[in-house]
């Protein structure tokens, strides 16, 4: 651990020793320093978070070529320090065409908070869904090529090598515990997707910015990110009770079509997005079932608006999942209805800012609320303070019901 | 709009230009809404790009700097500027883009870049009495408001600064307004707003807006500082344009999205 740490700071200190160096040559270096401190208000006040980060941009570029790297420093009480890079990429620019080769995040859609079409980067979901948006994206090798006409774009992204959402590890309070009859064994052998020219993904999008809508229509051939749980059991022949389960986590092939808009009505912006998943995996409780998976088509959906009123940004949205042809012995509901509520004002010259934000699960009537309050005690220096506030005893939310916390993050930007 | 619209980013960047003075019948008989008609019909180059720096200063002195790299291009019957946030380091790469129509009544398009999101967002452009980055400038100082929007008289003339000037009372048309009235001092050889009186919705003066240095560039008058002051707060904010180029040809597709997310490289 020692050595991970000395590499890690060798390589921080190597980034900034380059930085100064190449500083004659207009290299610009930007980044934050951030510490985060988290607090569980139930039980014994364990932390939920003490993270210390450090986060770098360097960006450098000369005529028609530019490139960025977004290396990152996590420091935790408990674990190993983190060194990641999150994006390092080469731009090209022509006359109407861009090339972005290298890691990258790629951001689709018109959804705040929610992945419909946005599904390129994968997710970080170490940390559930309670990071910055810009650290729950996973940066992917790949190579994006964007042909402009006026303010049309078509966008074609390939990605040569797969890569999963990053979920809680074993002992996180975010690791989430399916509710199997027996204690499962686990088989991850087919659990990697093998890197192969075969293997990749491929994405295509258009979209437009005009004075009446802003759209985008998006189709996309990928891997799940999330794996299936094939689950194989073992019946006694004799009492016909369950022996034995054998977990089998699996990526599977997903195809999709999608698009997004934004038009703006008066005072209002409204928004909408949608995606056609074909062929995604769900658990079926179907004891006729070999592996206890059933494949459905499915639809994602989003309608939302945005609006000021006194000063107060208003956005809410209202979301949809609905599995195509259900079958009764799916896990999911046919139907899951998610709604999001956000409102935030600013004080004191944009210095204070007060924000709640929520997601609530209509089907289980459970919620995530975050209230916050960020001030800005000088120029590029933050301190927030916030709760995360976890309602109801089942869903995607009030699973996570022991987990309220308060927290609390100072950051400085450089 | 045109250039006016950076220079309007002084909240009344009263440019004249020598052909629409002549145009008048008599300097004796012109009418209020005569001078803001001018003002605003004035002649303008064809793009513009500048360095803004803004500098928020409160009544005990403390000060807070935001800098902005701005293009502006005329397209006939709309105006695009695009700004790109320069500092503070958090609001660094945020950039901000605004389509403006002279058909009456068609609001503005407004979208905003924000690295953090990786996302271009479309902004509803309704929220003009809002200030703009927390400074004395609503989004309608900023902007570019037509004279058909304001009742408009001719008060008097008076010197200011050794300057001959008119003095043009505007009250606004629409009821609920931010100010009841507004009172300018424009100049009678240049046309350019030297001084403005906002009053709020109680009659009380809120702020006065003046004009501390101006140039001609290219042929142009332009408004290179300027400082808006809230007496009500005592809280100013100083604008002060740099590198101001006009007319150097910036192509049509600096005001894309494409453009919103490269920055300025």
């Amino acid at each position: 651990m020692k050595n991970k740490h000395r590499a890690a700071i060798g390589l921080f200190l190597s980034v900034l020793w380059i930085s100064s160096s190449l500083n004659a040559q207009s290299l610009n270096l930007s980044g934050y320093v951030r510490n985060g401190t988290g607090v569980l208000t139930q039980g014994d006040h364990a932390y939920s978070m003490l993270q210390n980060t450090l986060s770098l941009n360097l960006e450098h570029s000369r005529g028609n070529v530019a490139f960025k790297a977004n290396p990152y420093l996590y420091h935790y009480s408990d674990r190993d320090l983190e060194l990641g890079l999150r994006e390092a990429y080469l731009d090209i620019y022509f006359d109407s065409i861009d090339l972005r080769i290298g890691k990258q995040q790629i951001i689709w859609g018109k959804a705040d908070g929610v992945f419909i079409t946005d599904i390129i980067s994968p997710k970080d979901l170490r940390e559930f869904l309670l990071l910055d948006f810009v650290e729950i994206r996973i940066g992917i090798t790949a190579l994006k090529a964007d042909y402009y006409l006026g303010n049309h774009t078509v966008e074609l992204v390939w990605i040569p090598a797969f890569t999963p959402t990053r979920m809680p590890e074993e002992n996180s309070i975010w690791r989430a515990t399916p509710d199997f009859p027996i204690q499962p064994a686990f088989d991850y052998s087919e659990k990697e997707i093998k890197e192969t020219l075969e293997n990749s993904e491929v994405f295509a999008k258009y979209s437009a910015l005009t004075s009446m809508i802003d759209f985008e229509i998006m189709a996309g051939y990928a891997w799940d990110d999330d794996p299936t749980l094939h689950t194989a059991k073992t019946m006694d022949p004799n009492t016909h009770q369950l022996t034995s389960l054998l977990i089998t986590p699996r990526h599977h092939r997903l195809s999709l079509l999608g698009g997004s808009v934004s038009v703006p009505a008066g005072g209002f912006v409204f928004r909408s997005e949608g995606a056609y998943y074909r062929d995604k995996y769900f658990q079926s409780s179907d004891p006729n079932l070999s592996d206890g998976v059933l494949k459905k088509n499915y639809l994602h959906v989003l309608l939302g608006t945005d609006y000021t009123l006194w000063e107060v940004k208003l956005s809410a949205q209202f979301i949809q999942q609905a599995i195509l042809s259900y079958d009764e012995q799916i896990v999911q509901d046919e139907f899951e209805n998610t709604m999001t509520f956000l409102a935030s004002k600013d004080f004191l010259r944009e210095t204070l800012r007060v924000e709640w934000f929520s997601y609530l699960g209509l089907n289980h009537r459970d919620a995530l609320i975050r209230p916050r309050i960020t001030y800005n005690l000088a120029d590029g220096f933050e301190i927030r303070t916030g709760a995360n506030i976890f309602v109801g005893s089942e869903g995607k939310f009030g699973q996570y019901d022991d987990n309220d916390m308060v927290v609390a993050k100072v950051k400085y930007s450089f | 709009m045109t250039v006016r619209t950076i220079q309007i980013l002084f909240a009344i960047g009263w440019i004249a230009a020598s052909p629409f003075v002549s145009a008048v019948s008599s300097e004796e008989t012109i009418t209020g809404l005569q001078v803001i008609e001018k003002v605003y019909n004035r002649p303008a180059g064809k793009d513009m790009q500048a360095d803004l720096t803004m500098t928020l200063i409160n009544s005990r002195g403390d000060q807070r700097v935001r800098k902005i790299k701005q293009f502006t291009k005329d397209f006939g019957e709309m105006e695009k500027k695009i700004m790109f946030f320069v500092s503070p380091a958090d609001v660094r790469n945020t950039s901000f883009m605004n389509w403006s129509y002279d058909k009456e009544g068609k609001n503005d398009d407004q979208w905003i870049y924000l690295p953090a999101l990786k996302k271009v967002k479309r902004i509803s452009s309704d929220s003009k009495s809002d200030y703009f980055m927390g400074s004395d400038f609503t989004y309608d100082d900023l902007g570019d408001r037509h004279p058909a929007e304001d009742s408009h008289a001719l008060l008097q003339e008076e010197t200011v600064n050794g300057e001959d000037c008119y003095v043009v009372e505007s009250i606004p048309k629409e009821e609920e307004y931010m100010y009841s009235r507004t009172v300018t001092w424009i100049i009678k050889d240049k046309w350019i707003g030297l001084k403005k009186a906002f009053y709020d919705e109680d009659e009380e003066l809120l702020k006065i807006l003046t004009v501390k240095n101006y140039e001609k560039i290219k042929g142009y008058w332009i408004i290179l500082q300027t400082e808006m002051h809230n007496v009500q707060k005592d809280h100013r904010t100083k604008m002060e344009l740099e590198n101001v180029i006009i007319d150097s040809g910036i192509p049509d597709n600096k005001f894309t999205e494409r453009m919103m997310r490269r920055g300025l490289k």
